[in-house]
């Protein structure tokens, strides 16, 4: 995967919590993982398509969560339920939505998947033959790490999606 | 969600498996759910954009899994290593360019996006504001189950009329 697609997602990253969370997000140190992620309490999972594609997965405990959430609503949430829930999907599909936006001015458009909530630790999560970069967000609410599995599009897949049967 | 997107899916799951392994499946019961999925064995999730945007689960129990993976590539597999999630996961993928296929003939334009392989029981799985649909799969002792939580969307300003023809895939049948 292309270190140039990070970026866009950092600042968006940077710009979505200050805004909606109030948070200074420090950047930790990257790395790249090509093993199946261990999932943390809570992960954020929303798809891109288009020039790249792949997955963006967010994840974060349910502390941590519960806290963003909380700043989110300006009212204190104690449990993760269906509200929290929608607080933190909605906070990773604004942070790859404004990503997307962030590529887009770079010449890169993509668009993004509605997201999906996966509660439980120690799920697998497997992004199969796309490696990923691992950039952990540390905030005063605790750590959000957030995971890209990006890459171009060969042409032959984005003219006709069956372009690869097994048979 | 809209029941005019379901026939693509189970004519392409059913096709796609018959073509792949050889086995028979037929659909169980409908039902549409709206709280959270808690997740069997293994998980394949795969989004779409497009003319129809949302995400579509395929999950099964490891037994299963194998079986298929096993048939499909015409060898005894016994654990769910690598490979058989990587066969599990293109299954996903190819039952999914299917129906993009058909659902782009009845006029909805629509990409997929590579697929996740999630693998771990009990975890919960929500799609949030979109109900899902959920179909049951069955083939003697084999079972999958297909969630599909789709909405109509924008279309990407593609339509049918503008897409180059694919040529016809050379598919040879192969004793197995």
């Amino acid at each position: 995967m292309n270190v140039v697609y990070l970026n866009p997602f950092l600042d968006a990253a940077h710009e979505v919590l200050k805004v909606e969370v109030q948070a200074t997000a420090e950047r930790g140190n990257l790395s790249i993982q090509k093993s199946a992620l261990t999932a943390e309490e809570i992960t954020v999972l929303i798809s891109m398509i288009g020039d790249i594609q792949g997955v963006v997965l967010f994840g974060m405990s349910i502390k941590t969560g519960l806290e963003m959430v909380s700043r989110m609503m300006g009212q204190t949430c104690t449990e993760f339920d269906n509200l929290a829930q929608s607080g933190i999907a909605e906070l990773g599909n604004v942070i790859s939505g404004r990503a997307s936006i962030n590529l887009s001015n770079a010449g890169i458009q993509t668009n993004i998947s509605p997201p999906t909530m996966l509660i439980g630790r120690g799920l697998q999560i497997s992004t199969l033959d796309f490696p990923r970069i691992v950039v952990p967000l540390k905030t005063e609410m605790g750590e959000m790490t957030v995971h890209l599995a990006l890459r171009e599009v060969q042409p032959a897949s984005q003219s006709h999606p069956f372009s690869n049967p097994i048979s | 969600m809209n029941v005019k997107f379901l026939n693509p899916f189970i004519e392409a799951a059913i096709e796609v498996i018959f073509k792949e392994t050889g086995f028979h499946f037929q659909r169980g019961d409908l039902h549409l759910e709206k709280s959270a999925y808690i997740s069997d064995d293994t998980t394949v999730i795969i989004s779409l954009v497009g003319g129809v945007i949302g995400n579509v689960f395929y999950s099964m129990n490891e037994q299963s899994a194998v079986r298929l993976v096993s048939k499909m590539l015409g060898e005894p597999i016994t654990q769910f290593n690598n490979l058989a999630q990587s066969g599990i996961a293109e299954l996903g993928n190819v039952i999914t360019g299917s129906a993009s296929v058909k659902l782009s003939n009845a006029g909805f334009e629509t990409t997929i996006s590579p697929p996740t392989l999630l693998y771990g029981k009990g975890a919960t799985i929500s799609t949030l504001d979109y109900p899902r649909l959920v179909v049951p799969f069955s083939s003697d002792d084999i079972f999958f189950v297909v969630h599909l939580a789709l909405r109509e969307g924008n279309s990407l300003g593609q339509t049918t009329a503008t897409l180059a023809v694919p040529e016809r895939p050379n598919v040879q049948s192969v004793n197995r």
